[in-house]
């Protein structure tokens, strides 16, 4: 059988080297080359012994003369995050709680709504949110972004936690009724309590969602003033087109933080989206 | 338990959903049939926004280059990330740490790494293009400059950044397999490739129609990588639904025709997902 000498034991290993480099090869390349100067990009961009210019960051951070830098998108990629995680996750864990008390048949039917809402291509919905937004005067606003995105956040967030909830040990929920505490009552002081690892999981999982957003930040988020990060590096590095060491910089500026924490937390976020069934 | 305090608790969730997703909805199929520019009154046209897009040549067009985006990077995607899987599952101590390092490229800006390896593809001064200089593929080829080219570039671009998803997904459905049926496997004398292909294939067969189903619905209505890579060029070369549906409505201020574009690729969306999943039941039923 020549196939199996092919994908033998050794070949597996090779395959394993193989697929790994290629992943990691733009996160290497642009941290190399966020410290490069221009003129060593230029000549030697493949050499891996960049000449340090920590200017480019410098750049990166405060913008083009004239322009916005990361430092404007993160703060308003921070608001997004800030108005949309806390929204989306309160909403989403009393919704995904309350409906695991329901009866199976009931509970099937109500869960199909968020999962028909994952369904939808965000540009069908793209369309009237811009009339909306244009009609209330809140375009390029990123808090309203914010409101927006824990909308869209929520059926992701509703079908992991109802995942989880279900497996919630139904003794301690007896328990609790036995000792006189109501539903509501039983899900704020137990159940919210002892869920600290899916409620983590979803946080980041919406993190990971929003900080990458562009099809409808792209929309809503004209004035450059106003754009996160995602949004951002389209209108920066359209900026700087000759000057790729600030881009770069700015590249690693946007993923490099987010890698970091996705390796510290990568068991419970890939729990997350294991159980959430199919996420996106 | 009775349906009123759940209803209670799940209503600002059910509000909150109605608002963002199926009020939208409702909108953008009014929209269709609509004359709006951006600004100004809504006026009513019927089906003249449909029966515009069956003689326009630019949709025809689009129509044509979606359906090669996304077959292509469907099949890409899923054969590498099928791959992965197999390779991140070998009961080692690595597999935990490179199933992490693995998932990356779905944990980025899909913006980020577009800008990224838009650049890089460039003549001269992009590595990637410097690197297939060594191997005597011209340096000096403005890879994503050239119609006849950019389309695969960005299809290349889009499985490296889409199959991590796909993939721990496989590594979830490979690891739920019950270790002894592979025990029993090996006792019998099946090789390494008798077990993936008689025994981890046929059993992950459901994830994987599924994740296929979903993986050709995220490439239809990919947006943000192509749009940052090429704007939908060079002539339009790469211009799928989604960036045709963008053009028509943020430049050339036709909501109408934008929404009716959106509609019609959700009707066949929709379809084809029902009938592919209906279609995976009967078949493990008759298995």
């Amino acid at each position: 059988m020549r196939l199996s000498s092919i994908l033998g034991r050794g070949s597996w290993g090779l395959y394993r080297i193989f697929i790994t480099l290629i992943i990691l090869f733009p996160f290497f390349f642009i941290i190399l080359l966020s410290f490069k100067s221009m003129l060593d990009i230029y000549i030697n961009p493949l050499s891996l012994n960049p000449d340090w210019a920590p200017e480019n960051f410098k750049e990166a951070w405060g913008g083009p003369p004239g322009g916005t830098g990361f430092s404007v998108y993160s703060k308003n990629s921070a608001i997004v995050v800030l108005v949309a995680l806390p929204i989306s996750g309160a909403v989403g864990a009393v919704a995904a709680y309350f409906t695991t008390l329901l009866s199976p048949s009931l509970r099937k039917k109500f869960m199909a709504i968020p999962l028909l809402a994952t369904m939808l291509p965000s540009i069908v919905l793209l369309l009237p949110f811009f009339q909306i937004f244009n009609a209330l005067g809140v375009l390029s606003n990123p808090a309203a972004l914010g409101l927006l995105y824990a909308g869209l956040c929520l059926p992701v967030t509703i079908l992991v936690l109802h995942a989880f909830f279900l497996e919630f040990p139904r003794e301690l929920l007896e328990a609790a009724a036995l000792d006189g505490l109501g539903i509501y009552r039983t899900f704020s002081k137990i159940v919210v309590r002892l869920s600290f690892a899916p409620l983590l999981a979803i946080t980041l999982l919406n993190i990971i969602w929003v900080w990458g957003e562009t099809q409808i930040g792209l929309v809503l988020l004209q004035a450059p003033g106003s754009q996160t990060i995602p949004v951002g590096i389209l209108t920066f590095s359209n900026a700087l087109k000759a000057n790729p060491g600030p881009i770069f910089a700015g590249l690693t500026l946007a993923t490099i933080p987010l890698a970091l924490i996705y390796l510290v937390f990568h068991r419970v976020i890939n729990r997350g989206i294991t159980m959430g069934g199919v996420i996106r | 338990m009775s349906l009123a305090p759940v209803l209670l608790a799940c209503l600002p969730a059910i509000l909150l959903l109605a608002a963002t997703f199926f009020l939208p909805i409702i909108s953008t199929l009014r929209l269709s049939f609509s004359e709006w520019p951006g600004v100004g009154e809504v006026k009513w046209v019927g089906l003249k926004k449909y029966s515009e897009l069956v003689v326009n040549p630019d949709f025809h067009s689009s129509i044509k280059v979606t359906i090669i985006f996304s077959i292509l990077s469907t099949i890409g995607v899923m054969v590498t990330a099928l791959l992965m899987g197999l390779a991140a599952s070998r009961k080692r101590r690595s597999d935990e740490p490179l199933r992490a390092i693995w998932f990356l490229p779905a944990i980025a800006p899909a913006t980020a790494m577009a800008v990224f390896w838009t650049i890089s593809v460039q003549p001269e001064i992009g590595i990637v293009t410097q690197l297939l200089g060594k191997i005597g593929l011209g340096k000096d080829s403005a890879w994503l400059a050239e119609p006849s080219t950019a389309l695969y570039v960005v299809i290349a671009v889009s499985i490296w950044a889409s199959a991590s998803f796909p993939f721990l997904l496989i590594v979830g459905a490979i690891d739920r397999i019950d270790p002894e049926v592979l025990e029993a496997a090996k006792v019998d004398g099946a090789g390494e490739w008798q077990q993936n292909r008689f025994f981890i294939l046929p059993l992950i067969q459901p994830v994987l129609v599924m994740v296929t189903v979903l993986q050709f619905i995220w490439s239809f209505n990919g947006f943000s990588l192509i749009w940052a890579m090429t704007r939908g060029g060079p002539v339009d070369s790469t211009s799928v639904l989604s960036i045709f549906q963008y053009k028509q409505a943020f430049m050339f201020g036709d909501f109408g025709t934008a929404s009716a574009v959106g509609v019609l690729g959700t009707i066949f969306l929709l379809t084809l997902g029902m009938l592919s999943l209906r279609l995976a039941k009967s078949r493990s039923a008759i298995q």
